[in-house]
């Protein structure tokens, strides 16, 4: 066991060697305004959770702050802007939108960008103005999505339906279509969240790195505002309790892990 | 190697070279240019605007293959629905709103009676969907595209490769119906020194300016505002902008519907309540609901107009019916020579 553990910890003096080379080297190439040389992968996967467990649609109960007890049978959002920035505050950022979608099991995003070690990364919950006003999209943003309503125009940005038996719509239906892209009633959350501590995000040159993005259910519910199924089962336009809503939003992610994809 | 050259070219995919003609939104002499462009991200082709035209007259948009956009829209009726106050749906469903004519879009800012819909290539996702309209799934709409060769082939030629989605196939729609101008009626050409007003007409044009051009405004006899013309509370409880804006102060507005082809287009108002012209002025001048706290200013004291007055601004309205525009064969579907709808006397 002993000989192993002297090994472990060279191995990270070895690291830790290098770490401080690169960092040298960064930092003499940042000061001299060039970039880190090559490109890398940043893989980002949302893990929804409710209860801390990842949410399993339909067949799963959860429970919310008030004691309410609903499943899940819709949970899709967007994803858009994304941006990585570096300590000294040289910025990456992706104009797409990502549709996250638990229903169709689509939940990662891959993007390359330059190598490099970043401290925050942000991004927008939901879908900028421009592309709720300008037509006809596609990709994630195509309204066979289910996600873009057909008698008031503008992007559902968060879905989550379900059933509850506070719910007292329907079928004891929950069903929380939050959107409203203009002016008072956008809904839209810019979410920054800081990478440096425990772990750096460090993106290597030809290699990916995976972020595991935790997006809590519990706080949808009980953050900043109190979302009780019993009060609030249907939303589905904009305005007020949408906005509501959305006031919880900056508190439902989170960084769960950062590490290096194989 | 050759097949991935072949694979790889732009040229050709089994349905010939991609060669859209170009076309280009005709802004009639002495019209404004649209406020924003609907063509900034749809480049106007012969070719885009003939797939917009196929979709546009094909009921298998609808669920059960029966329901057109033509249906509700019709050519004769400046593409609003002939002598109906609501419109049919999918399993002999009936909407709650009159259908509009469809004409001069590229400079109207907002779709729908209470301006709900943002952009032109979005607004046909309403009646797709709707289950007293077309009633059917846009999943459902592209796969029946898609098992269509001869879409295929319109799609290549209208944007280069054979690919269907829902984006391209709302671009289409909208190379159609973006480019159905009317502006060749009677006053128009009174207005190019063309033709000349009776006197009757002219002293109609005068009422009309006086009295009506407030929010009617030429040329395109509309401002596109959202107004309440002191209509009651109707059986579906239709409260008209304030749906889309949730302010109490929009309650019972409307947009202001264009005064061009009239003629063609009764019913009239959001839902078809009232018949002819004549009975629409009578509302003007004596049917007003002044009690409501929106009525518009302009209606306080409704509309006084004598009875000759009517007479002539009835005429006047006349003169707006473009049957240029109701006849022209570059909107009637294609292999068609006789605009008269067989669906005419259908309902």
């Amino acid at each position: 066991m002993k000989p192993k553990a002297e090994h472990t910890i060279c191995g990270y003096r070895l690291l830790l060697v290098v770490s401080v080379f690169m960092l040298a080297i960064t930092s003499a190439f940042s000061q001299a305004g060039i970039s880190e040389k090559g490109q890398g992968t940043l893989l980002i996967r949302f893990i929804n959770t409710a209860n801390g467990k990842p949410v399993v649609l339909t067949d799963s109960l959860y429970s919310n702050f008030f004691g309410e007890k609903y499943s899940i049978s819709k949970l899709k959002y967007y994803i858009s802007h994304i941006a990585v920035t570096t300590g000294n505050g040289k910025t990456n950022t992706w104009n797409d939108s990502y549709l996250v979608d638990e229903n169709a099991g689509e939940t990662s995003i891959l993007i390359n960008t330059d190598a490099g070690r970043y401290h925050t990364i942000g991004f927008l919950l939901g879908v900028d103005s421009a592309r709720n006003c300008s037509g006809a999209q596609d990709g994630a943003l195509d309204p066979m999505k289910g996600m873009f309503w057909t008698w008031n125009s503008g992007y559902i940005m968060f879905k989550l339906e379900g059933y509850s038996t506070a719910s007292t719509a329907d079928l004891q239906r929950i069903e929380h279509h939050i959107g409203g892209y203009k002016g008072a009633d956008n809904v839209t959350t810019y979410i920054s969240l800081d990478v440096k501590q425990p772990q750096s995000l460090v993106i290597n040159p030809g290699e990916t790195t995976e972020l595991l993005l935790e997006m809590n259910l519990d706080n949808y519910w009980h953050d900043k505002n109190d979302i009780r199924i019993a009060e609030l089962p249907m939303c589905m336009v904009t305005g007020e309790p949408a906005l509501k809503v959305a006031g919880n939003f900056p508190g439902l992610f989170s960084i769960k892990e950062i590490h290096k994809a194989n | 190697m050759v097949l991935l050259l072949l694979t790889g070219s732009s040229t050709d995919e089994g349905y010939g070279v991609y060669a859209p003609t170009p076309l280009e939104l005709k802004i009639p002499p002495g019209w404004p240019k649209p406020a924003s462009d609907i063509y900034a991200n749809n480049k106007l082709t012969e070719q885009g605007f003939r797939l917009g035209k196929r979709l546009f007259y094909d009921g298998k948009l609808s669920r059960d293959g029966e329901v057109s956009c033509a249906s509700c829209h019709q050519q004769f009726a400046a593409f609003a629905t002939f002598d109906h106050d609501l419109s049919h749906g999918v399993n002999n469903t009936l909407s709650t709103r009159n259908a509009p004519g469809l004409f001069n879009l590229a400079w109207k800012p907002y779709m729908h009676w209470d301006g709900g819909i943002n952009h032109i290539e979005v607004q046909p996702l309403s009646p797709l969907t709707a289950p007293n309209e077309m009633g059917e799934t846009l999943e459902n709409v592209i796969n029946k595209l898609k098992a269509d060769t001869s879409y295929k082939r319109m799609f290549k030629a209208a944007f280069g490769d054979a690919t269907i989605n829902s984006q391209r196939m709302l671009k289409a729609i909208a190379q159609f119906t973006g480019t159905l101008i009317s502006a060749n009626s009677k006053y128009d050409k009174v207005k190019r020194g063309e033709e000349t007003f009776t006197p009757f007409e002219e002293k109609g044009y005068m009422v009309f300016k006086s009295k009506c051009a407030g929010c009617h405004p030429e040329p395109f006899f509309t401002d596109f505002s959202f107004r309440n013309n002191g209509l009651s509370l109707n059986r579906f409880n239709d409260i008209g902008r304030q749906k889309i804006t949730r302010k109490s102060s929009d309650s019972l507005k409307f947009m202001v519907p264009s005064l061009r082809n009239a003629q063609r287009t009764f019913p009239y108002m959001h839902d078809g309540r009232i018949y002819s012209i004549p009975q629409v002025i009578e509302h003007y001048r004596s049917g007003i609901a002044t009690e409501q706290p929106t009525l518009d200013s302009s209606l306080r004291n409704r509309i006084q107009l004598t009875n000759l007055e009517k007479n002539q601004l009835v005429y006047f309205i006349y003169t707006l019916t473009d049957s240029s525009f109701t006849r022209d064969l570059r909107y009637t579907p294609d292999g068609s020579n006789n605009v008269i709808n067989p669906g005419f006397d259908k309902h």
